[in-house]
């Protein structure tokens, strides 16, 4: 199935060179786990926010055909 | 004394008296400064039922107690006084230079009494101090106002001055000094304009006296050092991109208010990232006075309606007259920044009121005779006229001058009003973020993300992500943050620099290095747990002169947008900010009573009685 990877702020520098977007096409296995799909991103996870679909994912959760797996850096706001 | 100078300069303006005070150094201690010092003075020499725009009002300048030392970001005052928007009292924030100019004169405070029977500005260099005649700049935009006035004083004068909105008594009426940089919120440029005070200008040339001094600046540089390590490797997004970095990420979320917050999420986000922000109108990222991190933008548009140049836009400025308004040119935004500055208005306030005014034209409820134009969602050239207008409060600007609140009310509305105590929104829909939705509800100042910002943790993840969309613990960690931001302020730091780097990045935000370094500054003998007593003393006081200006429970609330109309789409679609569920546990937490009233019993622990 495929999902979107979605980087902000910094973390567009990640994203391939090829990307008009913030966000890029992946293609993962049914039921993947975002934990699984977050190991083979190239992002330094430690200091991530990750959300699905906009919200805080839950420890295990599986991910969905379709779904936004959003990253960006933990930064004080605005 | 060691950290603080101990010293206030107080002047009447009424008389022209001016005088010199020593600081009680328990109070000094217990306070800490700041925002702390200006609410202890504000709550014993301040009816809190005078009316905000009278001379019995007060307008106090507060140095922090770090400002003028070698701690990064230690540029910050606030303004404190009882607020003509709200009601209530006020401390409204601003960086730049003026404040370390400010603290260098040998003043901690400077305490405005009375009113001035002509406009006039005060010299302060040191120990000198002079009151002047204003009226040849009475009128005048905030930069030329600036230009003006370093030419008769000193070029290395710093000076904070109000524009033609504060002159006029806009509720929305900024301060501003440096002249981009605002203590804006809360209508503390209208307090300045009654007195007939123009402007504050200072030369300072005295070191702060510090109790460890060598200690002091080892941890200084080591922060620093960390700061320069994180913007060397890439990772400082506030350098990279300013606060303007945001908006993506809220719409991400689902809280950018999106036509005067009807919902969170809007189409246009991108086209007013920081990184358009970037690519189309950096000059280069500035720094205040001492901080090395450089989040503030120096822009440039060029375009022959929105041309202009300044600092800016931030996010919240972006929310208010982007997203809020309906806006995806960010040139407009801009625009509309470089004015509000210029005419000494609150971008938050004034964007904020616009959208409602938008709102209410669209529904037919302000008819287009008042306004003298059409006023739909996304006009920009419409709200860069609008701000014109507010800061002469010329035509309809009259009454966005007034704030949303007063605006929706004089059409019979006041549910369009997206405020709290009459304060507008900063931009974050607290349907998706509930912590946000008990802070804006409980701030005694009206809405504010700076009375103890929850949004580091439910949006930002710093120091540690919290589920926005739930309550579990949010009473707890709003009242924890409103103490800590209360330190903060108190402090005269940045909350950029403090949240991230001066406190422990844990669940629990321990205050460990801010305790050090105002140890280290005054040797007066703080732990974190005095500390943080500290901040919970200087809101509780905050919330005392609110209980005595007539405030109560009722006050505690939101719009009913928000707590009855369920988020229509986007990742908290179905929400509403659940505050029964969450302000009973707050008020137990905070030592209150169901009313919002601080119980004896918490008075005596902070001794305030």
């Amino acid at each position: 199935m495929r999902i979107w990877i979605k980087l902000l702020a910094t973390y567009q520098k990640y994203l391939p060179p090829d990307c008009s977007s913030s966000a890029y096409e992946m293609e993962v296995p049914p039921d993947a786990r975002v934990e699984d799909i977050l190991a083979q991103l190239p992002v330094p996870l430690d200091e991530s926010v990750v959300l699905v679909n906009g919200r805080t994912p839950q420890p295990g959760q599986t991910l969905q055909e379709g779904d936004v797996l959003c990253l960006f850096p933990a930064v004080a706001g605005g | 004394m060691y950290g603080w100078n101990g010293r206030i300069l107080r002047v009447n303006l009424s008389t022209g008296k001016v005088s010199v005070e020593e600081v009680d150094p328990k109070v000094a201690k217990d306070f800490i400064g700041g925002r702390g010092w200006g609410i202890r003075y504000l709550y014993d020499e301040v009816d809190p039922r005078v009316d905000p725009l009278s001379p019995e009002n007060k307008l106090i300048f507060a140095a922090g107690l770090l400002t003028a030392t070698p701690v990064p970001t230690g540029n910050r005052y606030m303004v404190v006084t009882k607020s003509p928007l709200t009601g209530a009292l006020t401390a409204s924030n601003s960086g730049g230079f003026f404040p370390t100019e400010m603290k260098r004169t040998g003043f901690d405070l400077f305490i405005f009494e009375g009113r001035a029977e002509r406009p006039v500005y005060l010299w302060v260099h040191d120990d000198h101090v002079e009151i002047r005649p204003a009226d040849h700049i009475w009128g005048k935009m905030v930069f030329e106002t600036e230009d003006i006035i370093r030419a008769e004083t000193d070029p290395r004068a710093r000076i904070a001055c109000i524009g033609p909105a504060g002159e006029r008594l806009a509720p929305v009426a900024a301060i501003l000094n440096d002249k981009h940089r605002a203590a804006a919120r809360s209508g503390v440029g209208a307090v300045m304009g009654s007195k007939n005070l123009k402007a504050v200008a200072v030369r300072g040339t005295r070191r702060v006296p510090l109790a460890h001094p060598r200690e002091l600046k080892d941890l200084a540089d080591q922060v620093v050092e960390e700061v320069k390590q994180a913007v060397a490797a890439g990772k400082s997004t506030l350098r990279t991109y300013g606060t303007a970095y945001v908006p993506p990420v809220t719409n991400e979320v689902g809280i950018l208010p999106t036509y005067n917050f009807r919902t969170g999420v809007f189409a246009g986000a991108e086209a007013i990232s920081g990184k358009v922000l970037s690519e189309k109108y950096l000059i280069r990222p500035k720094a205040c006075y001492g901080c090395p991190i450089a989040c503030g933008r120096l822009t440039r548009v060029d375009d022959p309606v929105f041309g202009g140049e300044g600092e800016g836009p931030e996010y919240e400025t972006i929310g208010s007259f982007g997203s809020a308004c309906g806006v995806d040119n960010l040139a407009a935004i801009a625009k509309a920044n470089y004015l509000c500055n210029e005419l000494g208005l609150d971008t938050i306030s004034t964007g904020v009121t616009i959208a409602c005014a938008m709102e209410m034209y669209e529904l037919g409820l302000i008819p287009e005779s008042d306004i003298g134009r059409p006023l739909r969602f996304g006009d920009a050239q419409a709200v860069v006229e609008m701000v014109r207008l507010a800061g002469m409060r010329e035509g309809f600007g009259d009454l966005i001058a007034q704030g949303s609140y007063r605006l929706a009310s004089h059409y019979g509305h006041p549910e369009f009003s997206m405020s709290a105590k009459k304060q507008e929104f900063p931009a974050y829909d607290p349907r998706g973020a509930q912590g946000m939705g008990l802070l804006y509800a409980t701030s005694n100042i009206g809405a504010s993300h700076m009375r103890g910002d929850i949004a580091y943790m439910e949006v930002f993840g710093v120091p540690k992500k919290l589920d926005p969309l739930s309550v579990d613990d949010k009473p707890r960690m709003v009242k924890y943050f409103e103490d800590i931001f209360a330190i903060v302020d108190s402090a005269g730091l940045c909350v950029f620099l403090a949240i991230r780097y001066l406190f422990e990045p844990t669940y629990n935000v321990e205050p460990v290095r801010i305790t050090r370094l105002m140890e280290y500054a005054t040797g007066a003998g703080y732990d974190e747990e005095t500390l943080l007593r500290a901040g919970d003393r200087v809101y509780t006081l905050e919330r005392m002169f609110l209980v005595r200006a007539g405030f109560s429970r009722a006050d505690d609330t939101l719009p009913p947008r928000m707590l009855r109309e369920p988020m229509p789409d986007g990742p908290a679609k179905g929400r509403v900010v659940e505050l029964d569920r969450m302000l009973p546990e707050f008020y137990r937490l905070r030592g209150w009573d169901e009313n919002g009233v601080p119980t004896r019993e918490k008075l005596a622990e902070l001794g305030l009685l």
